[in-house]
């Protein structure tokens, strides 16, 4: 098949070869046409498709030589492929062979597994067997040894039950003669029997006479048996007190015992009681002693101070009688004292009251000075200006005259000149005359007044140096006076006053050092106290927290104490009620303190003592019952104590309760004895 | 801090007056055995060792009164701060230790920082708290269980908190007392002092 495929190809390429050729022809032809073109053009593109073709050409050749190869490989691979098969059948054939090898050896495997897991079956039944074999002889062996140690125990056992039955024997020989003693004693129990039952049968025959005879007197006997009966009850319950009264006999020595305990309780008790009294009375003591040694320190102190204050109380009345004054106490000091200071404080105010006016009288006086100065000053003017218009006015009073005088001149003059004119023309020189005096007059009026200015001036000169004289005259008067007033007042001020005042001043310096030593003291004081912790209560307040650690403790402490109180309380209602009781018993309360020991062995040795006690009476109760009911049985007498050393024997035979035997016995070496009375 | 470089202002003095108290107590209360040793640990302090209680209800007891004392010492309204040793069995005061306070209450209204330098207070201090140790050779013995109680000496009209209550000045019978030094801070001046119960010498 590839071969015709090859062919095929073969064929395919060489027909397509020719139809190249034949194409490039075609196209040449084609081309043949286009001459129009240039012939190199032409060469050209022949030249391009004859390459092409030649291109094409290889490439159908190298194709045509692949596919040549190809084939070749082709034909290569199936050879291949042949030999493969053939060797893969061959194989393969050898595999089948190996299979089947393969198989029948599995097969043989198998069986032989098969063998072998049987062999092992067996084997491990064989094991099995050997074990199931040996655990059968192991138990068969325990078996054995089992049978031999139940062999060994029935040995035992046998020589055990041998030793038993050698034992029993021996009991029931021992039996046997017990037996055969028992039987003798029942012979003779039997004899005995015999015996009674013939004195039975004569005791019977003997009753039944009785019976016969006295059918009252059956009667009568069982009322004796009830009387004695009763008897018996109450001798039994005699016996029971007598028992008693022995009892009571011993009770006082018990109760001796018991009080001497209870003594010797009380006695430890007071013992211990004495000594924690004492205890306390010695620690009182010693309490006491030291507050006795304080107080005899602080009556030595108390006695120097007291020996310090008598002798201040006689320096002070030393003061007393040295000052003069009615002092007695004290108080009539102390009085003093006041007065004589009430009457500095009114001295004082006194002083201060005068230096005060004084103060102001000054003031008003030197202010008043220089107003009196200007007064006077003021007169002086004034008597100046009266002056010099008193001058004035004199001055003007002789101008007045002088002018009248003038005047009357004058008109005389006039007059005689107005009778010279009649007289005479002379009236032009007179009139010359008159003028010229006129003015002569003027002038010597101008000259007047000018004088009297020029005078007017100096007079005020002399005036205004007047005053002046008379300021500083008055000035020199006033300071003469003040001086003559503190002369005055030096003088005045007599030397009572002087002294006085010097010892008030005295005082005063006195007193200011006394305050200066107490506001010294007070404040050292006051120190004192803000050191101590002192305050102010208007300005200040103390506060702390309430859950401080001193309240706390107070608080622990107090619960404590009352702790301690309540438990002394109990132990006390104990004490009380053991003291009470007289006997240790079960505490109802709680104990609170376990008890000493001794307490416990006293306890102990009571309930010991006691138990004996009980015992004792009870073990002599039964002995004594047993002892009296044997003696009455055997002797056929109950013996009786009736008073001390009186004894009453009553028979069993006795017919009356009252038929007894009275005996007195007295233990003497020889053992003497009365009968008192005897009753049928 | 409020203590700054510069100066101390009002709440820097209160904390230190209030940290100074702290300690102080707590030396009192080692030194004179209020409380036993063991209970106490070792802490640097004013560089020097001083012992702090580790007791829990003693420390926020301290702390309850040290707080309250700081509100007051800014507000300038304390006046005396009082530990007051009581014997248990006789409920006799039997010492008093006393810091009196001043407080500069311009300080208050200004508000600007003093000059004094926090080394100068702290020695001041330091000699405070070395006086108190060595107070103890003259104080006398306290043989018997005591108690101790923290007073503070207020304005009268301070209004003051619930757990707070007025009490006693709480003087002692017959006492001798002994001024010991004092530390300012430029606004709170302290003085401290001691007074104990004269005991009869036989």
């Amino acid at each position: 098949m590839d071969d015709m495929e090859d062919d095929t190809t073969i064929f395919s390429t060489l027909k397509s070869f020719k139809s190249f050729i034949s194409c490039p022809d075609r196209s040449l032809l084609e081309t043949e046409p286009a001459f129009g073109r240039s012939g190199l053009q032409n060469l050209y593109t022949k030249r391009v498709e004859l390459e092409e073709a030649a291109e094409r050409v290889r490439s159908h050749t190298s194709l045509l030589q692949l596919t040549q190869e190809k084939q070749q490989m082709e034909l290569s691979h199936k050879r291949a492929r042949i030999e493969l098969e053939k060797e893969a059948n061959s194989s393969s054939r050898d595999l089948q062979r190996e299979i089947d090898r393969n198989r029948e050896l599995l097969l043989q495997i198998r069986h032989l597994k098969e063998r072998e897991e049987k062999a092992n079956q067996e084997l491990n039944e064989q094991v099995e067997n050997n074990k199931a074999l040996k655990r059968n002889f192991e138990e068969l062996h325990k078996k054995a040894n089992e049978k031999d140690s139940k062999l060994a125990e029935a040995d035992q056992m046998i020589s055990e039950l041998k030793d038993e039955t050698r034992r029993l024997n021996q009991q029931i020989q021992i039996q046997e003669s017990k037996f055969s003693t028992q039987n003798l004693e029942i012979q003779a129990l039997q004899e005995q029997l015999d015996v009674q039952r013939k004195k039975f049968q004569d005791v019977s025959q003997r009753y039944q006479n009785l019976q016969s005879s006295h059918s009252t007197s059956t009667e009568s006997e069982l009322k004796m048996k009830e009387l004695e009966r009763r008897l018996a009850l109450q001798e039994q319950d005699s016996v029971i007190v007598k028992n008693m009264k022995s009892e009571v006999a011993r009770l006082p020595e018990l109760e001796r015992e018991i009080k001497r305990l209870r003594e010797e309780n009380t006695f430890l008790r007071e013992t211990k009681e004495n000594n924690s009294l004492l205890r306390e009375e010695t620690e009182g003591l010693r309490r006491k002693l030291e507050r006795v040694e304080r107080v005899m320190e602080e009556k030595l102190k108390v006695e120097l101070e007291k020996e310090k204050l008598e002798h201040e109380l006689q320096a002070w009345e030393n003061i007393g009688q040295s000052t003069g004054l009615n002092i007695r106490k004290p108080e009539d000091l102390s009085r003093e004292v006041i007065q004589i200071q009430q009457r500095e404080l009114n001295l004082k105010q006194q002083n201060y009251t005068l230096n005060s006016s004084i103060r102001s009288v000054e003031k008003t006086r030197t202010e008043l000075m220089p107003e009196i100065a200007q007064l006077r000053a003021k007169a002086q003017e004034e008597q100046k200006k009266r002056e010099n218009q008193d001058s004035l006015v004199r001055r003007l009073q002789k101008r007045v005259l002088l002018l009248t005088k003038e005047r009357d001149g004058m008109r005389a003059i006039l007059e005689s000149y107005d009778s010279e004119l009649a007289a005479s023309e002379y009236s032009p020189q007179l009139m010359l005359r008159v003028k010229e005096a006129e003015d002569m007059l003027r002038k010597v009026q101008t000259h007047n007044t000018e004088m009297e200015t020029q005078l007017s001036k100096a007079q005020e000169e002399a005036g205004t140096f007047k005053l002046q004289a008379q300021m500083v005259t008055a000035e020199l008067e006033a300071l003469k006076e003040q001086q003559v007033s503190n002369t005055e007042k030096n003088t005045l001020a007599t030397a009572e006053e002087v002294s006085s005042l010097r010892q008030k001043i005295e005082e005063l310096e006195a007193e200011r050092q006394q305050l200066e030593e107490q506001n010294n003291i007070l404040e050292m004081r006051l120190e004192r106290h803000n050191l101590q912790g002192d305050y102010d209560p208007v300005k200040t307040k103390v506060v702390h927290l309430q859950m401080n650690p001193t309240s706390i403790a107070k608080q622990q402490r107090t619960e404590e104490v009352e702790q301690l109180r309540v438990e002394c309380q109990r132990l006390r209602d104990r004490l009380r009620k053991i003291e009470a009781d007289g006997v240790m018993t079960t505490d109802d309360t709680t104990l609170i303190i376990p008890p000493s020991q001794e307490i416990l062995n006293l306890r102990k040795q009571m309930e010991s003592a006691e138990l004996k006690n009980q015992r004792l009476k009870e073990v002599f109760q039964k002995k004594i019952q047993e002892f009296r009911t044997a003696c009455y049985v055997l002797t056929g007498y109950q013996i009786d104590i009736t008073v001390e050393n009186q004894y009453r024997l009553t028979s069993v035979y006795a017919e009356h309760m009252e038929d007894s035997l009275l005996f007195k016995l007295t233990f003497s070496v020889h053992g003497k004895s009365e009968v008192l009375q005897f009753a049928v | 801090m409020s203590k700054t470089l510069k100066g101390i202002t009002l709440k820097g003095s209160a904390e230190l007056v209030a940290e100074f108290f702290s300690f102080g107590i707590n030396s009192i209360l080692y030194q004179r055995g209020i409380y036993p040793a063991e209970t106490f640990t070792r802490v640097t302090q004013y560089d020097m060792s001083l012992q702090l209680t580790t007791d829990a209800k003693l420390k926020n007891y301290l702390t309850n009164v040290i707080s309250q004392l700081k509100e007051w010492l800014f507000d300038c309204t304390v006046q005396k701060l009082v530990v007051v040793i009581t014997c248990l069995e006789t409920n006799e005061v039997l010492e008093r230790w006393q810091f009196d306070i001043d407080c500069d209450k311009t300080a208050k209204e200004s508000g600007a920082p003093r000059e004094k330098s926090i080394k100068a207070i702290q020695e001041e201090i330091r000699s405070v708290i070395r006086q108190i140790t060595a107070t103890v050779t003259f104080l006398p013995l306290l043989e018997t269980a005591c108690a101790f109680d923290l007073l503070i000496y207020t304005d009268k009209d301070l209004e003051v908190p619930e757990q707070w209550e007025e009490s006693g000045p709480q003087l002692i019978d017959q006492s001798e007392e002994v001024r010991l030094r004092s530390f300012t801070t430029s606004i709170h001046k302290v003085n401290s002092m001691v007074a104990y119960k004269r005991t009869n010498s036989m």
